[in-house]
């Protein structure tokens, strides 16, 4: 026979509470007990507002710039979730929900957006938002890479977009894992758009998490709006990292409700049909009717939970607008743990002249 | 970055509302004088050259007065609103930096063409089946770079329909401009989106469709780029931040001349006059420390200079390089000779350190070996002077009512007249030509 099949495989598409409030009992009973479904549910309104106030809080002036998280808050949330407070969580921009799961003060958050270096300082296993497009997935490589030698049975869990996976640093990242055996989780959140490019532009496959499959690593592909399924992938992928160290690839599929950054007006390249398509995919308004359904949640519960969050958000705000200003040293400060003297040298500069004391009230 | 508001929250200031944003367009208020508003209720709508924006309320308050009308352009820092804030007698409003009406004047910025709702629809860009059909490999798909392709989606031309001219067949600017121009090409359809979408005016065409105007006889067209570029910019940027004044002397260096001759036959090697005008402009720097000095608009700041860092213009094939000799007052004649030597080789066969070509707190730049007596520098910004060195003649010269045949060197100094005095200039110049006819102030004690 000379023409035989090599290979032939299948991405499997994981959903459990659908668009359409349909719930997978097989797989969705007791994955979550319905106390924690709340706690994640108030969490999620909590990052909600947040992110509407962090909006605001650029376009009157107070903040440098923000993207906005809303719509895809269950990706993130339902992996740190799943995950141990030991793994690492290496993210990018879109990932309050985990990260603040995870016990990241907001505070930071809004401090790094403001120009802040101390809204890098974050006393947990995370790592700073990565700006830069698909830079974090290696780090993620490295720090897996890192606790499989210590052996101290840690993962890491890195969050990209489906543009960064156009990127060579992702596939490098792949690359190592797949090869050297290393526990990592990699998420990608495909949220349709790389800022103006549609996904189907850069990514010829019917889906991205074929390219996980490329590098020999388990993939699959999840509804990224569906706190279970993306609970239960991220478990999974977890126990695999855990117990076999072998790297998994999700595709999330969720969706960029805002423009992808203050800087942005997505209405000028998108259609507003779509968006109104995804709107009625929220994972939140998807997880309050199925709490609702169950009678674990009521229309007084979410008013309360309404003044709370503004409340907390309002605290949040008041501590990150009142933190003393930083100092010029900050800019030299985190970088390295032994500062190099060349550096010291410009640090040392900078406080001796003007713009040194404007900033940093001790001059000289 | 955050705009600084004030304390006392009387009046709220323009803030960047993108990233690197100038001014936006007020399109419509959405509150009015005496309303009580709340933290984060919107103001206004507005629009950048990015986005069309609501600008929230930073804090609670009661409005005063709206600054600007629809169709205004507002600059960020321009004071939006001013709040009520009581008690506080009327104080002058600040001023309300409102650029001018939009009109049809307005320079477009490129991004926005048309009113906001058609806009708002995907552009044709985006559309992948637009210039190659569901076919993976076109073989009737033109060879053009995307600027290209850019200029025939925006003139509505069917890129593959252009025959190419240029390297390899590639379609070029000026070849869909040439299809353009050809009335009867036009097939059926793209005729009829033409009509749809009526041209815009000349002046308000994107960046892009800048093609160069055929010209008759041009023999070769030279791409601004690289090292000319960059040339290019520095000037550029120094013309239009330095209030550029020159003056000129003339040095009678007879006696120097023979001095150098003399201690070039004594070292038995060639020693330039270039040194010796760089010693004694070090001398003449430390007689006048405030032309040893730069700026830095920035912080706007005259940093005067402790050291004195020479730069000395040097031209090379690839364009004028600057090198500068660090210390330079701390090297002897001899060694000034060796610096430069060395400096303007590595400039030539381009090794030079990047820190051998900045740091410079003066610059001399001559020009004498190629001829010509007076120049007006352009200033090595953030330095605020220049010295130009002509080419060193034999004349005839008078001194006390008699003749004699003597060597005159032609020097143009220019200054940045926001620093320095045209007074202060001479005296400069003249303490130069002062050392260079008194050998013996500069000249190593042999």
């Amino acid at each position: 026979m000379p023409v035989d099949c090599a290979f032939q495989t299948t991405i499997e598409r994981v959903s459990i509470l659908d668009e359409h409030g349909v719930f997978d009992e097989s797989l969705g009973e007791g994955l979550i007990p319905d106390a924690d479904v709340v706690k994640l549910y108030r969490h999620m309104t909590m990052c909600r507002h947040f992110d509407q106030i962090a909006f605001k809080l650029q376009r009157s002036g107070r903040m440098g710039t923000y993207p906005e998280n809303r719509g895809q808050e269950a990706t993130s949330l339902g992996a740190a979730y799943a995950l141990e407070d030991s793994d690492w969580l290496v993210t990018c921009y879109r990932e309050n929900a985990g990260l603040f799961w995870r016990g990241v003060d907001p505070e930071k958050i809004l401090l790094h957006w403001m120009g802040d270096e101390r809204g890098n300082n974050i006393p947990v296993k995370a790592t700073p938002l990565a700006i830069p497009i698909g830079t974090q997935m290696l780090h993620a490589a490295g720090l897996a890479w890192a606790s499989k030698y210590r052996g101290d049975g840690g993962i890491a869990c890195t969050f990209f977009g489906d543009g960064a996976t156009s990127e060579g640093d992702f596939h490098e990242a792949m690359n190592f894992s797949a090869n050297l055996d290393l526990p990592v989780v990699f998420v990608c959140q495909n949220n349709s758009w790389a800022i103006s490019v549609p996904t189907r532009i850069q990514c010829s496959a019917p889906t991205i998490a074929q390219r996980g499959l490329a590098y020999g690593m388990h993939s699959v592909q999840v509804d990224g709006n569906d706190i279970f399924a993306m609970v239960k992938v991220v478990r999974d992928a977890a126990e695999r990292a855990r117990r076999d160290n072998r790297p998994t690839f999700i595709e999330a599929v969720t969706y960029r409700l805002g423009d992808h950054t203050t800087a942005d007006d997505a209405r000028r390249y998108r259609d507003e049909a779509e968006v109104e398509a995804w709107v009625g995919r929220d994972p939140m308004i998807r997880l309050r009717n199925w709490l609702e359904h169950r009678d674990l949640w009521d229309e007084s519960q979410e008013h309360a939970q309404q003044l709370e969050n503004e409340a907390t958000v309002s605290a949040i705000v008041k501590r990150a607008e009142g933190i003393e200003p930083p100092t010029t040293d900050d800019i030299f400060k985190w970088m390295y743990a032994d500062i190099p003297a060349s550096i010291d040298a410009q640090r040392r500069t900078l406080r001796t002249s003007s713009l040194g004391q404007g900033i940093d009230g001790s001059g000289s | 970055m955050a705009m600084k508001q004030p304390k006392d929250h009387s009046h709220f200031l323009l803030p960047d509302l993108g990233e690197g944003v100038a001014e936006a367009e007020l399109i419509t208020w959405k509150v009015s004088p005496g309303e009580a508003v709340k933290e984060h209720q919107t103001l206004a709508e507005m629009e950048t050259d990015k986005a069309l924006v609501e600008v929230p309320s930073p804090w609670a308050g009661t409005i005063k007065e709206l600054n600007g009308n629809a169709g205004d352009i507002i600059l960020v820092g321009a004071v939006l609103v001013t709040y009520d804030i009581g008690g506080a007698p009327q104080s002058a409003t600040p001023p309300v930096e409102v650029v001018a009406e939009a009109s049809s004047e307005r320079e477009d910025a490129g991004s926005v063409v048309g009113n906001v709702s058609e806009t708002l629809t995907m552009p044709t860009s985006f559309q992948r089946q637009d210039e190659c059909d569901t076919e993976r490999c076109c073989e009737s798909r033109s060879l053009a770079t995307p600027a290209v392709r850019r200029i025939a989606r925006d003139l509505n031309i069917d890129i593959n329909a252009v025959a190419g001219s240029g390297r390899g067949g590639r379609v070029t600017a000026s070849d869909v401009q040439t299809h353009a121009n050809e009335p009867t090409t036009s097939s059926a359809a793209v005729a009829t989106r033409v009509v749809d979408t009526p041209p815009a005016p000349a002046e308000e065409l994107p960046l892009a469709t800048r093609v160069a105007v055929p010209i008759e006889g041009v023999s070769e067209r030279i791409p601004f780029r690289g090292v000319r570029r960059k040339i290019a910019e520095a000037l550029q940027h120094s013309l239009n931040t330095a209030a550029h004044f020159s003056v000129n002397e003339e040095a009678d260096i007879t006696q120097l001349e023979q001095r150098r001759k003399g201690l070039e036959s004594l070292l038995g090697r060639r020693i330039s006059p270039l040194p010796f005008v760089l010693t004694a402009v070090c001398k003449a720097l430390r007689v006048h420390p405030r032309i040893n000095c730069t700026v830095d608009d920035f912080v706007e700041e005259i940093q005067l200079r402790s050291v004195v860092n020479l730069g000395c213009a040097v031209d090379t094939d690839h364009g004028l390089m600057v090198p500068v000799v660090k210390n330079a007052d701390e090297l002897g004649l001899v060694q000034l000779a060796d610096r430069i030597a060395e400096l303007a080789q590595s400039c030539r066969d381009r090794t030079i350190d990047r820190e051998d070509l900045s740091g410079g707190t003066f610059t001399v730049s001559s020009v004498g070996n190629c001829g010509g007596m007076f120049t007006t520098p352009i200033i090595n910004y953030p330095e605020v002077g220049i010295l130009g060195i002509g080419r060193a003649r034999e004349r005839v010269l008078t001194k006390n009512g008699a003749f004699y045949a003597g060597m005159v060197l032609p020097m143009s100094l220019s200054c940045d007249h926001r620093v320095v005095d045209g007074a202060e200039a001479a005296r400069f110049l003249t303490t130069i030509r002062g050392l260079l006819e008194a050998p013996e102030n500069i000249l190593p004690t042999v």
